[in-house]
């Protein structure tokens, strides 16, 4: 009775085409991911990533001969959705791997889950830094980048574009809110940029004009902020209303302009910088192969939680394929330092924290497109491994 | 009422031979399933005592519920023991209900609602924001526990063992409340439903019933909760949400506001509902949002309005000579 | 002196020309909601899904090439059966029970679910913003706003004008005011209360609509945007006297200027919170608001 978004069809088809390929019993992967709800335009992209991905593992064999099979539930955003539908995938889907969980509350709830069942998860969208810090889990993956690397790479990028800049920060009140604009503010900082203050708006703002009386008399030449989705489109729009884009550098948190608001955004978004770990520009064979097949199947660009959640499944491939196992203790050992191909260029998993190392790309928008301006390596972006579970 | 008997009656029997037959079959997931089910028909037992009875439709029972979760899973992760979690949650959300109740005691009808429908989002905000509580992440890492009740020990991991000694529990709870709302206390809750103003003019204390009214609910809800992280092994803020209100409020009015035993089917049927619905379509509100819509209008005492008296009716038929 | 004077000019009355702005929304969109709790005893928890239905439509029309101003007279006009189907079709139903209060808020609440998730259903989960049809900004003393927001503290005044004068100095508004005082002397003396009632039901149904219309470009719109107003729209309900129209601009104005004139001094996450703090204590101080109930006021 779960919602089979089968991809056999596709295969079967594909797989009669190169004789030999038969079904044996398939490799399951379980897809927890908000479908509705707030964040359900996240979980749309993330969707979209897998089936490609797995429509591709699919047409070339499958993995080790058997086929990867998907199975999606919705989390509705909730930890508790979450926590019941992954029991559900674990316990009757019997699936061998778990991925798609967005909010970070989720992701830990659901990595719980994962420990006591015996499996691993990954997550190809929460930032949170504690995931992979002081709540990590010898059974939680994280394939994207993490709000360390995103804050590191655009530091770097004040530091030689706006030095010595002054900052006004505004975030959302709430945890993630609060611990970005934290995280960007020390990176900032040690490199030269004072802050000339701060604001958080609470969650789902619907006037920031209030606070521009403030943002006024700061005078900033910089503004860093880590609001995101519908709260971004108000926020922008409503700084080009009132004028205050025309002297102002906005940079902030990857999520905060994406595909899902960047329409809605409109010129107001012209000249938003931030640090990133993918962008449909980046100019590779690979990415503009992964870019063409996206927008075929989905007439949609991918953004960060696309190509993600493309990208792992290739890492449990290749993980799966090195331990010549789906056994839990096995992948895990192989999952170790794994390096695999993705759109973005190569990553690695790193052993200690299972966290992503990856180069971070500075993008700006120009034309409605996220513009690569400059990259920073892996291992610069990365910060140190702070998990106490090994 | 013995309509009601027979339907507890009913429910403990299916729930048995379910517990034995998912344990036979190594059963976790559907078990558990079934366990928070029952968590959430304590929150929806505390709605009816308020809406089906004294007549306040309250919008914000998961203030309470979550208060629950979130006290029982701080201190099962200092003091891995039931009993403490369960005794620090009656007594803090006695105190609470208490608090509470002094605010809304004014006020009936819409504005009840809308008071409770606040105290319940500021409360959710606070507890989002604090980063002592996890703040959105919310708390995981509570520890699975022993339940030592003298002669037996219950774990909390076990599937089938935690589904029946949460029964147990919600039963209890039935049990108290059917009880109590027999009583000359109950009786006067029931009046106040019906107009509170003339219940006044009879001599009667109607602040002081509402306000006891107010705790038994809070209480009620906070101890459903306090179950949920012995279940789960976390808590997040989205207990407190207004979904979670709003959800028991669903689950009474289907199942039968002032029935009590409508609350445990109303229950079982949408945890049922949403999951089985949730995994043909994303867009699982809409139906739940026109069945509701259609006991509203076309079932106003619920599913309970239909099953109970076609079960009187089979009762009366057995007893004639 | 100046330092008081430059103080009012450069902080104070940027913010609370900001607060009106807000206030002027906040009051089209609970002008509506009191005429319907005002006059039917309903508590419409639908209401912000009404108000984003008429910024979703006049998204979808928008996108056909319609101009603007032809929406703001179109989307309400399209509103209107619309509420009247609600009315006579749905609440209607469950009008005559004992707990009217808890039945309709019950039923419009499940209604409000089912539009939000039809609005996903249909138009996706992604935000929306129609461009704002007056560019550019006016300057006055130092002060800048921009021109759409001005022409919305027009129109909005224009409007709640237009409504006040349709309460009370018509005989279509004397029709409503009686059937709210007492609807079966009313019915006896010839107003057709069934029709009124549907009819105020539409009215602010589409009143809500407008207020979507006129709200979306600047403040976008997405399947949730319902929940933006409903804590403060039912507080400035409340707090102004359910059904009174003097009510709901006065305490909509008083609200929202408190909101952005606290906001300068204390961090803005008390905003919600405060405003609740005032309708717990108008509630448990004078019940009935500061103006009273329509047609006993």
């Amino acid at each position: 009775m779960t919602y089979y978004r089968t991809t056999m069809i596709a295969a079967l088809l594909s797989a009669t085409a190169i004789s030999g390929a038969y079904a044996a019993d398939p490799i399951k992967i379980g897809v927890v991911t908000p479908l509705s709800g707030t964040y359900a335009g996240i979980g749309q992209q993330v969707k979209w990533g897998l089936e490609l991905a797995t429509k591709e593992v699919n047409a070339a064999g499958g993995i080790m001969g058997r086929q990867v099979e998907l199975t999606f539930e919705d989390e509705e955003a909730n930890p508790s959705v979450a926590v019941q539908k992954a029991d559900k995938l674990f316990q009757v889907g019997k699936v061998d791997f778990l991925t798609g969980t967005v909010n970070s509350g989720s992701t830990l709830a659901v990595g719980q889950v994962a420990e006591r069942a015996g499996k691993l998860i990954a997550t190809t969208v929460s930032f949170a830094d504690s995931i992979t810090g002081d709540k990590c889990s010898p059974n939680v993956y994280r394939v994207n980048a993490r709000a360390g690397q995103q804050s590191a790479a655009l530091a770097v990028w004040l530091s030689k574009e706006r030095p010595k800049a002054q900052v006004f920060y505004l975030g959302p009140d709430y945890e993630m809110g609060r611990s970005t604009v934290a995280a960007f503010k020390s990176s900032a900082e040690k490199v030269g940029a004072s802050s000339t203050g701060e604001i958080f708006a609470p969650l789902d703002s619907k006037d920031y004009t209030q606070y521009f009386g403030q943002l006024r008399a700061a005078k900033p030449q910089v503004l860093y902020t880590s609001v995101a989705g519908n709260d971004t489109v108000r926020l922008f729009t409503q700084l080009q209303e009132f004028g205050l884009l025309n002297n102002l550098t906005v940079v902030g948190a990857s999520g905060t302009v994406t595909a899902q608001n960047i329409g809605a955004i409109g010129k107001a978004a012209e000249g938003f910088v931030t640090g990133v770990g993918y962008s449909a520009e980046i100019d590779t064979p690979e990415n503009k192969k992964f870019v063409t097949a996206f927008r075929a199947a989905n007439k949609a660009d991918p953004d960060l939680y696309g190509a993600d959640s493309y990208g792992m499944v290739y890492a449990y491939k290749a993980a799966v394929e090195k331990a010549k196992s789906t056994d839990t203790d096995k992948v895990r050992a192989a999952f170790a330092d794994l390096k695999w191909s993705t759109p973005q260029g190569e990553k690695t998993l790193r052993a200690g924290d299972h966290q992503a190392v990856q180069t971070m790309y500075v993008v700006r928008v120009t034309g409605g497109k996220f513009k690569i301006v400059s990259q920073v390596k892996g291992e610069d972006a990365i910060g140190p491994d702070t998990c106490k579970r090994h | 009422m013995r309509a009601s008997h027979v339907l507890v009656g009913i429910l403990v029997t299916a729930s048995l031979i379910f517990a034995a037959v998912g344990a036979a079959m190594n059963d976790t997931f559907y078990l558990r399933l079934a366990t928070e089910a029952l968590i959430y028909a304590g929150l929806a037992l505390s709605v009816d005592i308020l809406l089906g009875y004294t007549g306040l439709l309250s919008l914000g029972q998961a203030l309470f519920f979550g208060m629950g979760a979130y006290l029982s899973a701080l201190v099962l992760m200092i003091v891995p023991s039931f009993w403490a979690a369960f005794a620090a949650t009656a007594v803090v959300s006695a105190i609470a209900g208490l608090v509470g109740g002094f605010i809304v005691n004014r006020v009936r009808g819409a504005y009840f609602a809308l008071i409770t429908f606040g105290m319940a989002q500021i409360a959710a905000k606070v507890v989002y924001n604090t980063r002592a509580l996890g703040a959105s992440d919310g708390l995981i890492g509570v520890p699975v526990i022993n339940i030592n009740l003298g002669i037996a020990s219950i774990s909390s991991a076990s599937p089938a063992a935690f589904f029946i000694f949460v029964l147990s529990l919600i039963v209890i709870f039935y049990v108290l409340s059917a009880y109590l709302l027999d009583t000359p206390f109950g009786r006067l809750l029931i009046a106040l439903r019906a107009n509170e103003n003339r219940v006044q003019f009879l001599g009667y204390r109607t602040m002081t019933a509402r306000l006891a009214a107010y705790v038994i609910a809070a209480m009620i809800a906070a101890l459903s909760g306090a179950l949920y992280p012995m279940l789960r092994g976390f808590v997040s803020p989205e207990l407190l949400f207004f979904a979670t209100s709003g959800n028991a409020v669903i689950t009474v009015v289907t199942g039968g506001a002032g029935t009590l035993v409508g609350a445990l089917y109303g229950s079982l049927l949408l945890t049922l509902l949403k999951s089985v619905v949730g995994s043909y379509t994303e867009h699982h509100l809409i139906v739940i949002g026109l069945l509701f819509m259609g006991a509203v209008v076309f079932l106003p005492k619920g599913l309970m309005g239909v099953v109970r008296p076609a079960i009187e009716r089979m009762l009366a038929r057995e007893t004639k000579p | 002196m100046s330092g008081a004077v430059e103080y009012f000019q450069y902080v104070l009355a940027p913010q609370m020309l900001i607060g009106l702005v807000l206030g002027v929304a906040v009051i089209l969109v609970a002008l509506g909601l009191t005429i319907i709790f005002g006059l039917l005893d309903v508590i419409n928890m639908s209401h912000g899904e009404f108000y984003a239905l008429g910024a979703f439509i006049a998204v979808a029309l928008g996108t056909i090439g319609l101009p603007f101003w032809l929406l703001l007279i179109l989307v309400p006009l399209v509103m209107l059966p619309v509420g009247y189907i609600v009315e006579r079709g749905l609440i209607q139903r469950v009008f005559h029970t004992g707990e009217r209060h808890v039945t309709t808020l019950l039923l419009t609440f499940g209604l409000g679910l089912v539009l939000e998730d039809t609005f996903g259903l249909v138009f996706g989960p992604n935000p929306y913003k129609p461009d704002i049809p007056i560019a550019g900004g006016v300057e006055a003393f130092g002060i800048f706003l921009p021109s759409y927001r001005l022409f919305l503290i027009v129109i909005g005044g224009a409007i709640i004008a237009a409504v006040a004068f349709m309460v009370y100095r018509t005989r279509l508004g004397a029709m409503v005011r009686a059937a709210a005082y007492d609807r079966h002397m009313a019915a006896s003396l010839g107003v057709p209360v069934q029709h009124v009632y549907a009819g105020a039901f539409a009215f602010g149904v589409a009143l809500a609509g407008l207020a979507g219309v006129l709200l979306a470009p600047i403040y976008s719109v997405f399947p949730t945007m319902g929940r933006d107003f409903i804590l403060i729209a039912f507080t400035v309900v409340i707090v102004g006297g359910m059904g009174s129209i003097a009510g709901v601009v006065v305490a909509g104005l008083l609200l929202t200027q408190v909101q952005a004139i606290v906001s300068l001094y204390i961090s803005p996450v008390w905003s919600d919170p405060i405003v609740f703090g005032i309708m717990v204590a108008m509630l448990m101080v004078r019940p009935q608001g500061l103006f009273g109930r329509l047609g006993h006021g």
